[in-house]
This record gives C-alpha cells, structure tokens and sequence, in this order.
C-alpha cells in the first residue's frame, strides 16, 4: 500500500508499497521507529483512513475494503476490528460500563434497543470482572488509573468480538509494571484466538508476537 | 441508540447547554409576550366595539336618518337582528363644576343621545355604569375606603335611566375620565380628588352643542343644565375621555333633530301664519344594531342593506311622508363595527404584523446561539468523533448525535419559554403595578443578597483567582443596581409604565394568544436545528484520523 499525507504544499510518502499478509489467529508485531508509517498502517488496516488511489488495497477474508458500500465498512470497523490506542480514547462523559458496551450500541439497531440492552450490559459486566475492574463500572475514566483505563480500552475493543485487534503503543503511556499487565491481558486474548496486529517501538514487547515485521522508510521487511 | 446516550450526556455534564436553552426561551417568551398583548389589545378593541357600539351601524351624520322608528321595526323584525337602538351624536362642550371660583372648567365632548332602555340591550351599556353598590365578590377584594362601599341600588338605576330621581330632571352620564377629578388608583379603581368633594354625581354640569340648520348652516348654540347621575367606565380611555351620554329626545332637542312641523311660506292659515303642511319627523344619526347569537356581523349587515333599501323604498311611495331616507351612499353608511373603526383596527393589525415579523428576527438570535455554541462543542469534541468512527459510528450517526442535541435544545427551550411567557402574560397588570411601584421588601432582599455576595466575593476571592471576583462583583453590582432602582422609584412614588392615555384600555391584556405560541414553539425548534446542521455536517466530515489526534 502507499499512503502521502500532504503538509501544506508538500507530499509526504509515508507508505512506499508496504505489503502484509495476517492469518487467521496470528499476533503480528510491526516494529519500527517513530515516524516510521505504522500508525498509518494501521489506520488503513482498520478503514480509519484509505490508501492512495491506485495505491494499494486492504483485503478481509479475501474481500477489498475499497469496493464494500459505506454501510458495510461501518459494520467493518464495528464488529470485525477493535481498536486499542496508546492514549485509551474513552469517553469521558461516560462511565466505565457505558464506555464498554458502547460499540455494541454503535451496531443496534433502535427496535432492538430496548430487547437488548440488558443482555449487553450483563455481557459488559462480565468481560469487565474477568479484567478485575467489577469495582469500577460506575466510575467516569478520570477516576481511572492508566493501567485500568487501557483494561476499559481493550475491554471495549473486545466488546463485539471482532475477529481482529488493532493496537498501537498500547503499553506505550503506562509504567513497565502496568505495560506487562495490559500485555498479559492481550496474550490471553490471543491464546484464545484473537488475531492481533500491534505496532511498537520496543522490540521487548515485539518478541511477544507470532511474527514481528518492520516498517522502514515506508516499506515491510520481516 | 447511543445518539440519546451521548446527548443526554452532553446536555448534563456543563453549563453551555443551560445557558442556550435558557437564550432560546427567553426569545421564545419575548415573541410570545409581545404578541400576545397586540393581539389581546385588539381582541380588547374588537370587544369594546360590540360593547359600546352593538355589531352594526347605519349612519348618517349630522342631519339624521327620518322615520328611523319604523326602520327599528323592520330591523327587529330580522330574525339575524337581536335589537336595534337610535343613537343622535354631536360634538358638544361641557362646562365642568371645577375648579372653585367663577371661573370653571370646559372639555370637549362627544355627546350621545340614547335611549336607555334600547340601547342597554344592544350594548352593555349597563354593566359600564360605574357608580353602583358593589357586589359580594368585589367586596371582598375592594380597599375599605372605596366610595362604591357607601353606593345604594338608586344610583345605579338614575344611570340606566338617564334621570335624576332626587330632581325628576333628565341626566347626563359622562364617561369616568371625562373629568379631571376622578383619579385613577394602582388597583384600577377611581376615587374622586379631595377626599370625594369631586365626586361628579353630586354635581352639575353644563352641555352646550351647535346644532346645523338642514342647509348646512350654524343654529344658535343650545344649553342645557343637567344633573351627573352616574359615570361610565367602558375601559377603552378613548370613549371613557370623550363621551357623555343624554336622554335621546333632549339631545334631538338640542341638535334640532326632533319633530318639527312643515310649512309653505307661500301659503296662510286661517290665523295668517304659515300654512303646515305636514310633519318633520324625529332623526337619528345612527341607528346601532345587535346580531342574534352566533350571527356574524357581516352576515347581519348583509341582510341591514336590504332592510335599508325596502325601508326607504316604502317612504318614497308614502305621499305622506314628506322628508324622505336619503340613499345608501351618500353619506349614509352601513358599516360593521370592524369597519366603522377599520382606520383605528387597521393601523393596530399591520403593526402587530411588523411587530411579529420584527420579534421573530429572534429566531435567528437561536438560530445563531446554538450555532454558536454547537461549534464550541464540535471542536471540544473532535476527538470524541474520532473514537466513534474507530467503533464502528456512521457519518450520519455523527451528525444526529448534534442534531438531535439542537432539537432537545429547542423543544426544552420552548416548552420553558412558553411557561415563562404564560406567567408574565398572565400576571401583566400585576407586574406591570409592581415596576411602577415596587414593594419596599424586594429593595431589602436585593440589598442583603449584595451583602452576602459581596461577602462570598471576598471570601472565594481571597486566594487571587480572577473568575469568583468578575462573578461576584458583577452579581454585587447587579443587586445593588435593582436595590437603587427601587428605592429611586419609592422615593419618586413610582412611575406609570402603561399610560392608559397612549395606550386606550386601562389595563394590559393578559391573554396568552395560543397560535402564536404554537408557531413560536415550532419556530424555535426549527431554527434551533437549524443552527445545529453547520455542526453537525462539519462534525460528520472531520477526518478520525486527525480526530483521533486532536489535542
């Protein structure tokens, strides 16, 4: 895939051809320097952001992303991806639980609203008690330390059980104790057989994948 | 569903949102205020119109309408008409029994000959007569010293009569402002000046009209001394200012309008005077018509250009009829209320338009509120829009969120401005009493509240910060000033807002006119989301990738 970004009068290239192939299953690391692309990469593979035109494509279980319809790509980025960021993006008007089933209320539909909802917030619970945060459905994301924060982050990325996590830096605001929780947390999903796709600067926490890839000057190289 | 979710959320966790819903009701509630006292003052025109002049009037001024008795009668005889009365009018000047000295007074007045009996059941002209025992109800609400609790029943039947029953003379009863004497109080009732001495059914005034000859020529001026028996308060300052009424057949009387007889100068009767050749009979200037329940006026007026017509077609073929109706128009009107008065309606109509069309200017002022405010919103919520779209939220989805955030606004808005307009509206007069005269303890309650905010000022304000001072000085100054206001007004007596002389009624309407509250409402809401699109479309397109980023 190619990606240029434009600052002002200038094309930046930040994706010169970058080519990756995920498994089913597979925790992919993609390791490489600041600036290097892998955000990006990692936005075009979650349909945050599209590649060039002409410049490449992503496909999902052997379907282009660029030739579903906008509903269908919604619907991509509601139930079969989840994303974990670096700075946990919660919602801080909402609390702990709302910030978790948020993305299954995203999916539902208005009629199915009122049949549902106390299933979702059952199932919310739950996932929110196995990261041991049962004692803080109610609290609001600032009463969070960092740590609980990405626990409610990757909770809600797993909220819909996307067949994919998309994570960038998610250890990368959080002290080394806490990175290695938060780690934990994502090897166990990937012992259950989430894919995974994280990108990283440490290869430390790169080791942990299946396969670590690295992204220089806009390319792969395994 | 997580649009409700959001919205709500964002409506309750700051301040910004309050203030709009609070911008948009008080735009709301000035609309609605505003018009509804236009329209309450003309539905108030309209209803004086009925009350004073009955719903149709066939007019022919100055030299009358011959035979109008037999006009009554065909007229009476529709079953569209309920009643029909003779009404003479003229400009006259009244010489009023003040001040003291040989010296008195003379106003201007507009004299109306009736008879009392008819016209009471074409108009409500008895329940305008002011000077009378007052009822169970207005006793309980009447100050104790009010002259009506002293009123006996005979009072009141001299005023319906036109006669003074002490005397057995016919009376005059001038409206209640016709004199100066009669003093308007805070609770709308009138207690004559000097203690009572000026109360005017004690007095007697003096009546002089001009009246004018058939040709068109000036008469000698006529007199006539008349006892006041009543005084009548229709509430329309207008006619309360102006109008004084007399016994029918002495106004006739007065303005040579009466029975007279016809000669031939040609000819001599066996005494060698003039020979009479017939009769002149009595004229009426007007003739007022009330339609029967639920019969329109236009409906009744209609049916009176007939009537009008074969009257006047039947006194051309009396040979004994010697002075004939004259034609419909040739200065001979038949009019309905609305259109007699339609120079005075009109005028009133069209600037309730404009006043309509330049309050509802504040549509825009929501309009631009919530735009305003939205947009704040939107930029503080960049990166919240971000996330949204990361799980999985539409465009459109984005969108409804402010949209919907700009509907709940101006439903809330309006509902609230509503409310405040019904309260304002409905308690006018009495608001309207207390900014021209406040009461004392709303000046010590604003006094002690500056006190006490001046005292939180300085204590939330000793550690430097800026806000709790601007904040408090500005609630301190704020108090004081409505403090001072009141006390400058208590010193000067207070002031009349609403001059009944500017404004024609004595009191304001306090009607809340529904329909445009309605269209208010709907208003509000809609330009209310109006301003709420720019936002939300600009929300819909912001990039999540820089959203995400947004600090």
């Amino acid at each position: 895939m190619h990606k240029t970004y434009r600052l002002g009068r200038v094309d930046v290239p930040v994706l010169k051809g970058a080519t990756l192939h995920v498994k089913p299953g597979e925790w992919v690391a993609i390791l490489g320097p600041s600036g290097s692309g892998k955000s990006t990469l990692l936005h075009l593979l979650g349909d945050l952001d599209q590649p060039d035109a002409d410049g490449g494509e992503v496909r999902f279980d052997g379907r282009s992303l660029a030739s579903m319809s906008r509903r269908a790509r919604n619907l991509y980025r509601n139930r079969s991806v989840g994303f974990v960021f670096q700075f946990y993006h919660l919602l801080p008007e909402l609390n702990v639980l709302e910030n978790t089933f948020l993305p299954a209320l995203v999916g539902l539909h208005r009629w199915e609203y009122y049949r549902r909802i106390g299933q979702l917030r059952q199932q919310s619970t739950r996932l929110l008690e196995s990261f041991g945060l049962g004692h803080r459905l109610k609290h609001r994301p600032r009463e969070l330390s960092g740590g609980e924060r990405q626990r409610v982050a990757i909770a809600r990325a797993l909220m819909n059980n996307p067949k994919v996590l998309l994570a960038d830096e998610p250890t990368g605001n959080l002290d080394e104790a806490t990175g290695a929780e938060i780690l934990d947390l994502i090897a166990q999903q990937h012992r259950d057989g989430l894919t995974i796709v994280m990108v990283t600067h440490d290869p430390a926490i790169a080791k942990l994948a299946d396969r670590v890839v690295h992204l220089h000057d806009g390319r792969i190289a395994e | 569903m997580y649009h409700a979710l959001l919205t709500n959320r964002y409506l309750t966790s700051r301040v910004i949102p309050l203030i709009a819903v609070a911008a948009v009701a008080l735009c709301v509630a000035l609309v609605i205020i505003v018009v509804s006292v236009m329209t309450g003052f003309l539905n108030m025109v309209r209803d004086s119109g009925r009350t004073l002049m009955g719903d149709v009037v066939i007019g022919y001024p100055v030299t009358g309408i011959p035979h109008y008795e037999r006009l009554i009668e065909r007229i009476e005889e529709l079953p569209e008409a309920e009643a029909a009365t003779p009404v003479v009018d003229s400009w006259g000047l009244l010489k009023m029994p003040y001040p003291d000295g040989a010296n008195k007074d003379t106003e201007t007045v507009q004299m109306w000959g009736i008879d009392p009996e008819s016209f009471a059941r074409v108009t409500g002209y008895a329940d305008t007569l002011y000077w009378r025992p007052p009822t169970e109800q207005q006793l309980k609400t009447m100050a104790d010293d009010d002259p009506r609790r002293q009123m006996d029943e005979q009072i009141l039947l001299d005023g319906l009569a036109l006669r003074d029953s002490r005397s057995d003379r016919a009376g005059i009863v001038p409206g209640i402002h016709v004199s100066i004497g009669n003093d308007r109080q805070s609770d709308g009732s009138i207690r004559p000046a000097r203690n009572g001495y000026w109360w005017m059914p004690q007095w007697e005034v003096t009546l002089t009209t001009l009246p004018i000859a058939t040709g068109g020529g000036m008469l000698e001026p006529e007199s006539r001394i008349f006892p006041v028996v009543n005084e009548f308060f229709s509430g329309v300052f207008l006619i309360d200012d102006k109008r004084a009424m007399v016994p029918l057949e002495i106004a006739q009387r007065m303005l040579h309008l009466d029975q007279g007889e016809i000669v031939d100068e040609e000819q001599l009767d066996d005494d060698g005077l003039p020979k009479v050749i017939g009769v002149d009979p009595a004229k009426a200037t007007m003739v007022l018509i009330r339609a029967a329940e639920g019969v329109n006026p236009d409906e009744l007026r209609e049916q009176l250009v007939g009537v009008y017509d074969a009257f006047r077609a039947e006194l051309l073929q009396d040979n004994n009829a010697l002075v004939k109706p004259p034609p419909q128009g040739m200065g001979l009107s038949i009019k309905t209320w609305e259109q007699q008065q339609a120079d005075f309606i009109e005028p009133i109509e069209k600037e309730r338009e404009l006043m309509r069309t330049l309050f509802s200017l504040v549509y825009l002022v929501c309009a631009g509120l919530v735009l305003a405010i939205f947009w704040a919103i939107v930029y503080e919520k960049t990166r919240d829009i971000g996330i949204l779209r990361s799980i999985g939220a539409s465009r459109f989805g984005i969108s409804w969120i402010f949209l919907r955030y700009g509907l709940v606004i101006g439903i809330a808005g309006a509902l609230v401005g509503v409310g405040l307009a019904y309260l304002v509206v409905r308690n006018i007069n009495t608001i309207h009493t207390a900014m021209g005269d406040p009461p004392m303890w709303l000046a010590i309650i604003m006094l002690t509240l500056a006190l006490v905010a001046i005292a939180l000022t300085v204590y939330h304000g000793r550690r430097g910060a800026l806000m709790p001072i601007t904040l408090g000085l500005l609630v301190s100054i704020t108090l004081i000033g409505a403090g001072a206001v009141i006390l400058v007004l208590k010193d000067r007596g207070g002031v009349v807002i609403w001059d009944p002389s500017v404004y024609y009624f004595t009191t304001i309407p306090n009607e809340m006119d529904s329909g445009t509250a309605i269209f208010t409402m709907i208003g509000a809401v809609i330009f209310s989301l109006i301003g709420a699109f720019l936002p939300a479309a600009k929300a819909a397109d912001t990039d999540p990738v820089r959203a995400l980023h947004y600090e």
